[in-house]
């Protein structure tokens, strides 16, 4: 996947940079992992997969994919 | 068999692990008229109240912020501005628990040129997205009354705090003259669900909103859960007679 691209406008909204560095998961307070293309933070510690929507990280554990 | 632990929503009694989703549905459906409905429920006062919490405040140059239920943005953009004005900048992130009030503040935000400042997380209070000791300053307006633990709110503001963190929330509380707190229970029970009714044509919501602004603790029983949560030099101020405090605290 590349940006440059792409239309600007078709872009889905992305995270700031600057928060991703900030955020932990809020369950196991371990580190999470950006997946781009999936648009969610990875926590492997709890096993969770939180959803970014629009742009806003949905860290919330109710909201998040359960990982095998 | 174990039975949930009990909490509040509104005059009704509710599990804890239904009053989240219940929060959400109430927000949910006031995000888009949450600023008009506020200046209507408070006459306009609710702006005075958030002028006086960011004197208080005094926002610094530089200051990293955490505003905690902050949906549409009102106190971080009052922040940002104050610390603009001095030709100064300063970063704040907005938690909600509600995704589309963050949305309605986010929008706003576009409009006055303050995008690059702020950044926008869907969280909980009582289980913070973030490191510990990340933020000068965290505030929470008229939020932590919907909280369902409030004492599990005050822990995790103290823990992301940096040491020489600033703690302050603006939430309604207990007026000082017996009296006019009559008055203005018979008001508000009685014309802000119609309020509620007319303008966002949702009755129930502003229902809830009146009922838990008289289950929240009053000043100084507010006072000493901030303080059991390891704040220093705890102290609060009343504005309009006490309709509304404002509570500080310092991590030191």
């Amino acid at each position: 996947m590349t940006d440059i691209d792409e239309d600007p406008a078709a872009e889905p909204r992305l995270v700031d940079p600057k928060l991703l560095e900030a955020l932990v998961c809020p369950v196991s307070r371990g580190p999470l992992s950006y997946d781009r293309a999936a648009q969610e933070l990875v926590s492997e510690r709890a096993k969770l997969a939180y959803p970014i929507r629009d742009g806003i990280p949905i860290m919330l554990s109710d909201e998040a994919r359960q990982l095998d | 068999m174990t039975r949930d632990p009990e909490t509040h929503f509104g005059a009704r009694t509710v599990s804890e692990a239904e009053k989240p989703g219940l929060v959400q549905g109430v927000f949910t459906s006031v995000a888009s008229r949450y600023d008009l409905m506020n200046d209507l429920m408070s006459g306009g006062t609710h702006r005075l109240w958030k002028s006086a919490m960011i004197d208080w405040l005094a926002p610094r140059d530089g200051w990293r912020m955490l505003d905690v239920a902050g949906g549409t943005g009102d106190i971080s953009f009052r922040t940002l501005e104050r610390i603009n004005k001095r030709g100064s900048r300063g970063d704040v992130t907005v938690c909600d628990l509600t995704e589309d009030m963050l949305r309605a503040g986010r929008t706003r935000s576009e409009s006055e040129r303050l995008a690059d400042q702020l950044s926008w997380v869907t969280g909980d209070a009582m289980q913070l997205p973030f490191e510990d000791a990340q933020f000068d300053a965290y505030t929470i307006s008229f939020g932590i009354r919907n909280v369902t633990r409030i004492n599990d709110a005050l822990a995790e503001a103290f823990r992301v705090l940096k040491p020489g963190g600033r703690f302050l929330c603006l939430e309604f509380s207990a007026m000082t003259v017996p009296l006019a707190q009559k008055a203005y229970d018979t008001y508000s029970f009685n014309v802000i669900p119609r309020i509620g009714q007319v303008v966002a044509n949702d009755r129930d919501s502003y229902q809830y909103l009146v009922e838990s602004i008289r289950r929240f603790p009053v000043q100084q029983q507010f006072g000493q859960m901030i303080e059991g949560a390891g704040f220093e030099q705890v102290k609060w101020r009343n504005l309009s007679g006490g309709i509304a405090a404002l509570h500080s605290g310092w991590k030191l």
